[in-house]
């Protein structure tokens, strides 16, 4: 299981790079990084709201309300280009931390 | 007898007496509610099982609520910045509009007073307008 801490951090970064892929809604999300992390990286399914309408406010993603095919209200989130810029932004960091982690982590076996 | 409408009810009034707000956000977690249910009765869970899995996988209310609060203080902030922005801009401009009208009735001379009076009010214009925009673009939780 991924600490608490770093599902925190990697929250807004997953978040935006799924958006990428297309529009979704807030069960679907959870269930893809769940599916995608192998089930290790779990939010409490409310907690990734206040976060997706913090990202909505800060003008990273735009949501609407629709209806699935089944007839169900859904709200559906997707990307804006401020979103698209945090995402690089995000990228950028994360390879670099991955980066600096597998140089030190090669050097140990040397 | 599970009766789920009468659980989700008695599950929204434990989200509304932690203070979270109709339609937005609650709709939107109830649907997740009821989703996150059904998938567990696909996936073999009885009723009331699924039921509690959900409820329990949305979180305790009071938790939520602060998450929500800790964004909407985010925005507050960002909406007083900018307000305290116009409002500057605004002050600024009474000094510089009858700066300009003395200056026009002097026949487009600037006497000393009026000129200190426009010089001042440009600066507190300008200080209006950078607060007004650190407060759009204030982004950082």
């Amino acid at each position: 299981m991924i600490r608490k801490e770093l599902v925190a951090a990697s929250a807004e970064p997953l978040i935006l790079s799924l958006l990428a892929k297309g529009e979704s809604y807030g069960y679907a999300i959870i269930q893809e990084v769940k599916a995608r992390s192998g089930d290790k990286l779990q939010w409490t399914d409310g907690m990734l709201y206040p976060v997706l309408h913090r990202m909505e406010r800060r003008g990273l993603i735009k949501s609407r309300w629709s209806e699935s095919e089944t007839g169900r209200k859904r709200k559906y989130y997707s990307l804006k280009k401020d979103g698209k810029t945090a995402m690089a932004k995000h990228h950028e960091q994360w390879s670099l931390v991955h980066a600096v982690l597998s140089g030190l982590k090669k050097e140990q076996y040397v | 007898m599970f009766d789920l409408e009468k659980s989700i009810a008695e599950w929204r009034k434990q989200m509304l007496a932690a203070g979270i707000k109709t339609p937005v956000p609650l709709e939107e977690l109830e649907i997740h509610l009821r989703e996150a249910m059904e998938q567990s009765v696909r996936a073999g869970f009885s009723d009331p099982v699924a039921f509690d899995i959900a409820a329990r996988q949305i979180g305790n209310p009071k938790v939520l609520k602060n998450e929500f609060k800790k964004s909407e203080r985010t925005f507050m902030k960002k909406i007083m910045i900018i307000l305290a922005g116009i409002f500057v801009m605004f002050i600024g401009t009474r000094l510089i509009l009858p700066a300009l009208a003395a200056y026009r009735d002097m026949g487009h001379v600037w006497n000393s007073p009026h000129l200190k009076y426009f010089l001042f009010g440009v600066a507190i214009v300008t200080a209006g307008v950078g607060t007004t925009i650190v407060g759009f673009k204030k982004r950082k939780a």
